[in-house]
């Protein structure tokens, strides 16, 4: 931790000077559940528990939008740059961000001036899969809470950044790591783990926002124990699944991957979480026939206990990487003059769902990217039916040194990415970051894994189309239409967000923050920040102004995958940094 | 998160955008003037380089680095390296960029990070080493240019070990839709194991994290044989001993590759290094005297198939 004490008591100093309506107030359980309401704050990921990313805000409109202008920037500082995927948190006048390599930084939201900062201090030697990033923080009562790169989760004290509690969630040792925003729900923090191809198994953990500790435990792969704290006796909560070996060949589920790297959402609606999970371990799909639940999935949990209430698999038996990780988001629609209420999402495997919120019944799916050659199509019950060409080769069935080459769309990075959409009560439309790629894959046993020869898969990442990869697309949910679409030359790699007022912000890789006309999907707007953007755009309310702020600093996950995608996207420069926008006081 | 990914071309870009990320550090002469050499060894990986109950950094790999110091009249200073996903991971995190996280050694090198003068059990494989990827637009390029694969000091292979009180003795793998086996996850092992013969092994496949937690399993009886490497069967053999574990000579047709060569790597820019180096390992084994480090820990050295002639 670097604790900028000079700095931080002369601030505080300040803050005591100034007046009452800027004094810290703890966020409460009501605090979170209102935050798709109130426009003075964002205290969840998601701009909501629902994670919709819809404001209620409407000073800022599709007139003026042109006219935003930056009011101030922030750098992250120091030599880590690297990919920043962070959603601002602000509470009463200070953003809480977080940075690469595991840091947080309190910054005064109208100035732009450092309060605090916190840096993890990291083990040596951890391997995080897809760069050194972090989503996000959360907040409550008096901490900000974040999940750190050796799988820890750790409160900082909102005013000062000191630690007030930290648990380890996984050994990172054994290949766990946190990078996403935890989510907080009825005085518990719910996270999940990341974990790479190293015989991980994905779980779902809620922690007690104040102590920090352990209440229960679900693993998300078939024939694991989940467990229940009760009077600080840990309790044996039901087998997820209700025995091994059902899905699952041998005792492949012992190590079975289906990592819940990407956090979870939730619906007070239900009383559910819902959290997704990624692809089976080992990779090569031939090696484990069955559906090997529950990877590639969407769970629903019981917040109170981590029973899984219901359960959706949108890649059985996963052979492309397809993790089923990709956000869930709550919606109610009037469908023949009834309102149905329904989850929403867009897997990385190019479908988007549509399922029943309370049964995870399967209502509609399409697709939502141009090109889908692994499967032909969806049945009755939103089960892919398979393209048995497009599965990749056993790699156990190698002849020579290169075995047969498979083409796939989407690329295993995916139709979308963890990268947000965002749904509009307005128009009743979902804007979904997408991207269109595809991927050769081949087997190879030149190749070598601690010094042992290894049989591994080598692939290359192509855009589709010369001149464009992202597609921020609008689409109907009712309908599966794209009611507009804008297309972007690099991989669009950053959340979206949207407002009453029919504004959509989002950034490119390019650097520009974006915002478009939700009906028409025209460009409105449009600043360069100086480095690409990978994260998520908020807008809130102070002072009677209305802001707009972005993290800016390239990386993430596409710069680290070779082939022609890279050297698309190699022009472009890292930085690490926050802009904040808002129109100009003549406005007032 | 990751099939296992090879092509590794953007850390060629990063390397091309920014020059400090390049490893021109510790000239030849400057090494020798420095009184230390750096060496990269796996952690926690018996027979190989591991640390003994009292601390102590030993096996096989350790044992050759130390001589290697010790001929060059240098302190030997061990670097140990977390396995990543494959060979090139290591070697770029190890040997010729550093590792991500690590942005404490400015003193050294100008990217800040620290790497080792010269890594072990590296396989020693030409095609490896000027292999080829894609990247876009009919270009073909070196993926592995930056190191030098050298000095192959060892044959390694995979072998079978199993309790011959359960099962006489394992001549082919068919015998193993009846008796369970126990494989090291994620190796080749595991994937031949559970793919024969049309999967027909796979219930009968127990997958652990390492081949002791394999091998004590068979002590234990869970399993009849563990399947891993024969550097670190006879090691676990040699530990455990019982008249009725033994080492078998089962032949595995159906796997791709049933030995390689283990030899050294050094940057590209260090190859005077790595001549200096064969000149201290080459008499050693050519004349068979190596042998004599792996039987210390009750390993039998082979020969490298790139002498073998």
């Amino acid at each position: 931790m670097k604790p900028s004490h000079g700095k931080y008591f002369a601030i505080s100093a300040l803050v005591a000077a100034m007046s009452l309506s800027w004094q810290a107030h703890a966020v409460t359980n009501d605090d979170l559940l209102q935050d798709h309401l109130t426009t003075d704050r964002i205290v969840t990921d998601g701009m909501g528990l629902q994670k919709q990313r819809y404001s209620p805000l409407t000073k800022l409109n599709t007139d003026n939008v042109k006219d935003l202008r930056p009011v101030w920037a922030f750098s992250f500082g120091g030599e880590k740059q690297r990919g920043q995927e962070a959603q601002p948190i602000i509470v009463d006048g200070v953003m809480y961000v977080s940075a690469s390599y595991s840091r947080v930084f309190a910054v005064d939201a109208r100035t732009g001036e450092e309060l605090w900062e916190y840096n993890a201090r990291l083990p040596d030697g951890i391997m995080p899969c897809c760069d050194v990033i972090n989503r996000g923080v959360g907040v409550y009562d008096n901490l900000v809470i974040f999940g750190t790169l050796d799988a820890r989760l750790v409160a900082l004290d909102k005013d000062t950044g000191r630690v007030v509690w930290r648990k380890t969630v996984g050994d990172y040792q054994e290949g766990y790591s946190i990078t996403a925003a935890p989510l907080i729900v009825n005085d518990k923090i719910i996270t999940g783990v990341a974990g790479g191809e190293f015989g991980v198994v994905g779980k779902v953990e809620a922690y007690d926002a104040k102590t920090g500790n352990l209440l229960w435990t679900r693993p998300t792969v078939e024939g694991h124990m989940g467990y229940i704290w009760k009077d600080g006796q840990q309790v044996e909560n039901g087998i997820t699944g209700g025995e091994a070996g059902k899905t699952w060949p041998g005792d492949l589920w012992k190590t079975g991957g289906a990592a819940t790297w990407l956090g979870g959402s939730y619906d007070p609606d239900t009383n559910l979480l819902f959290f997704g999970t990624g692809n089976p371990a080992p990779w090569n799909s031939h090696l484990r026939p069955g559906d090997n639940l529950y990877s590639s999935s969407r769970l629903a949990l019981n917040p109170d206990t981590g029973e899984i209430v219901w359960s959706f698999q949108t890649t059985p038996n996963d052979g492309w990487d397809y993790d089923g990780v990709n956000e869930v988001i709550s919606f109610d629609y009037e469908e023949n003059g009834k309102t149905v209420k329904a989850v929403a999402t867009a897997d990385r495997n190019g479908f988007f769902y549509v399922l029943e919120r309370e049964s995870g019944d399967f209502i509609r799916g399409f697709p939502f990217v141009d090109k889908i050659t692994w499967a032909s199509g969806l049945d009755e019950n939103g089960r892919p039916i398979f393209n048995d060409d497009n599965r990749p080769g056993n790699p156990a069935k190698t002849e020579g040194t290169q075995g047969q080459t498979v083409t796939t769309a989407p690329s295993f990075l995916g139709g979308k990415n963890w990268m947000p959409m965002a749904y509009s009560q307005e128009t009743g439309l979902f804007y979904v970051p997408s991207n269109e790629w595809e991927m050769d894959i081949w087997n190879e046993d030149v190749t070598y894994r601690k010094g042992a020869a290894y049989l591994g898969a080598g692939f290359t990442i192509r855009p589709i189309h010369e001149d464009y990869i992202g597609v921020l697309r609008a689409i109907d949910p009712k309908t599966g239409e794209e009611v507009w679409r804008y297309n972007n030359y690099a991989p669009l790699w950053g959340g979206v967000m949207t407002t009453k007022s029919n504004l959509v912000f989002t950034g490119n890789p390019e650097g520009y923050l974006m915002a478009f006309d939700a009906k028409t999907g025209e460009m409105l707007y449009r600043f360069n920040t100086g480095s690409g953007i990978v994260g998520t755009p908020v807008t809130w309310e102070m002072d009677d102004e209305q802001y707009v702020s972005v993290v800016s600093g390239w990386g993430g996950a596409v710069p680290l995958w070779g082939g022609e995608v890279a050297q698309r996207v190699s022009n472009f420069n890292q930085g690490g940094s926050v802009f904040t926008f808002k129109l100009p006081k003549a406005y007032e | 998160m990751g099939i296992n990914q090879r092509v590794f071309l953007p850390f060629l870009l990063v390397l091309t955008l920014l020059s400090a990320g390049q490893a021109f550090s510790r000239p030849y002469d400057e090494l020798l003037a420095s009184g230390f050499l750096r060496v990269g060894v796996y952690e926690n990986f018996p027979p190989y380089s591991f640390k003994n109950a009292d601390g102590e950094a030993v096996g096989i790999d350790v044992d050759i680095a130390q001589h290697i110091a010790d001929e060059m009249g240098l302190e030997l200073e061990l670097f140990w390296m977390l396995p990543d996903e494959d060979l090139a991971d290591d070697l770029r995190n190890y040997l010729w960029r550093g590792h991500v996280l690590d942005h404490d050694h400015k003193h050294e090198r100008l990217s800040g990070k620290k790497v080792a003068d010269v890594m072990l059990r590296v396989p020693y494989d030409r095609n490896f080493n000027y292999a080829r990827g894609y990247i876009g637009q009919g270009v073909y390029a070196y993926q592995n240019d930056l190191i030098v694969m050298m000095m192959p000091y060892q044959r390694e292979t995979w072998k079978l070990a199993h309790n011959s009180d359960r099962l006489e003795a394992a001549r082919t793998l068919a015998v193993f839709q009846y008796h369970p086996i126990g494989v090291e996850m994620e190796t080749v092992p595991a994937f031949m194991l559970t793919s024969v013969f049309n999967g027909n092994l796979r219930n009968q496949v127990r997958h652990f994290r390492s081949p002791a937690q394999a091998f004590q399993a068979m002590v234990e009886g869970e399993v009849t044989a563990v399947m891993a490497m024969r550097g670190e069967l006879e090691w676990l053999l040699a530990q455990h001993a019982s008249d009725s574990l033994k080492m078998g000579d089962t032949t595995f047709p159906a796997m791709g590759k049933q030995h390689w060569d283990i030899g050294i790597a050094v940057r590209e820019a260090d190859r005077q290094l790595g001549y200096h180096i064969e000149g201290i390992l080459e008499p050693l084994v050519m004349s068979g005297e190596i042998a004599s480090i792996f039987e210390r820990y009750g390993v039998t050295w082979e020969v490298p198939a790139f002498y073998d002639f």
